[in-house]
């Protein structure tokens, strides 16, 4: 991983079209300002492990059979 | 083709029957081939099973079910990866559900819904990035009451079970199963 030092107000660029800004430091948070085009997908990085890990819940989910066994007891009257 | 599940035995599949997530479900990159599975009788639920890998298969629902407001916006990106030439038209989307050991806590991911093209039969897990929605949302009430003014069950009791793979045409655009 390269890793590089920048103060406040500085920059880095990744090809021609997209600036990284440091714009606020402040206790233990950076704010970062991102220029780039429309189309590039820019995201926090824990809103997708959160669906990873929900999808993987998900696939673990229930067999009908056991399912079965408990639905006499929730089933709408 | 059959295609061995762990929770609905074999399933006899036809080849034009599959869908292509070319870039898999997130967290499950290297499982491409699904089939869409649902019950003989009276279910709300569908099931997406890996066409190669019997022990995943994720529980679906239509989300106007559980939102009657829900709409996705796909982002160009998504729409080029899926084909589709207007936002959704010839598309179809289901929210992944997670059923628990307790079924009374089951949610739906409303974040992260699959989109289906019905022609190509090709389909992607979107993410609504510029969309408010859960991706954890407790729908078991809900779905009682739904349920109960449809005069449904959640889960149909039968003394035999069986399930079947399910037809992909354009026509399930406009069919609801759930309603």
């Amino acid at each position: 991983m390269l890793v590089l030092t920048r103060k406040l107000g500085e920059s880095i660029t990744i090809d021609d079209d997209i600036k990284i800004v440091v714009v606020q430091i402040k206790g233990g948070h950076v704010r970062l300002g991102i220029e780039a085009p429309r189309d590039t997908k820019i995201h926090r990085e824990e809103v997708y492990i959160a669906i990873q890990d929900q999808n993987k819940l998900a696939a673990e989910s229930q067999t009908p059979t056991l399912v079965k066994n408990v639905a006499k007891s929730v089933r709408p009257s | 083709m059959i295609v061995e599940t762990t929770r609905f035995g074999s399933i006899s599949v036809a080849e034009e029957d599959i869908i292509t997530f070319s870039e898999g479900m997130l967290g499950f990159s290297k499982i491409d081939s699904y089939v869409l599975v649902e019950r003989t009788d009276d279910s709300l639920f569908l099931w997406l099973q890996a066409v190669k890998k019997p022990s995943v298969a994720f529980p679906l629902l239509e989300p106007q079910i559980l939102d009657r407001n829900f709409k996705v916006e796909l982002e160009d990106e998504d729409r080029k990866a899926l084909k589709l030439e207007t936002n959704l038209s010839g598309g179809k989307v289901f929210c992944i559900i997670t059923i628990p050991t307790d079924p009374t806590k089951m949610t739906a991911n409303l974040k992260a819904p699959i989109v289906i093209n019905l022609k190509k039969r090709i389909a992607k897990q979107v993410i609504l990035h510029s969309q408010d929605y859960p991706i954890r949302k407790s729908i078991f009430s809900d779905l009682q009451q739904h349920c109960a003014t449809n005069q449904r069950t959640i889960f149909p009791v039968a003394d035999t079970t069986s399930y079947q793979a399910i037809h992909i045409s354009e026509e399930m655009s406009t069919l609801t199963k759930n309603i």
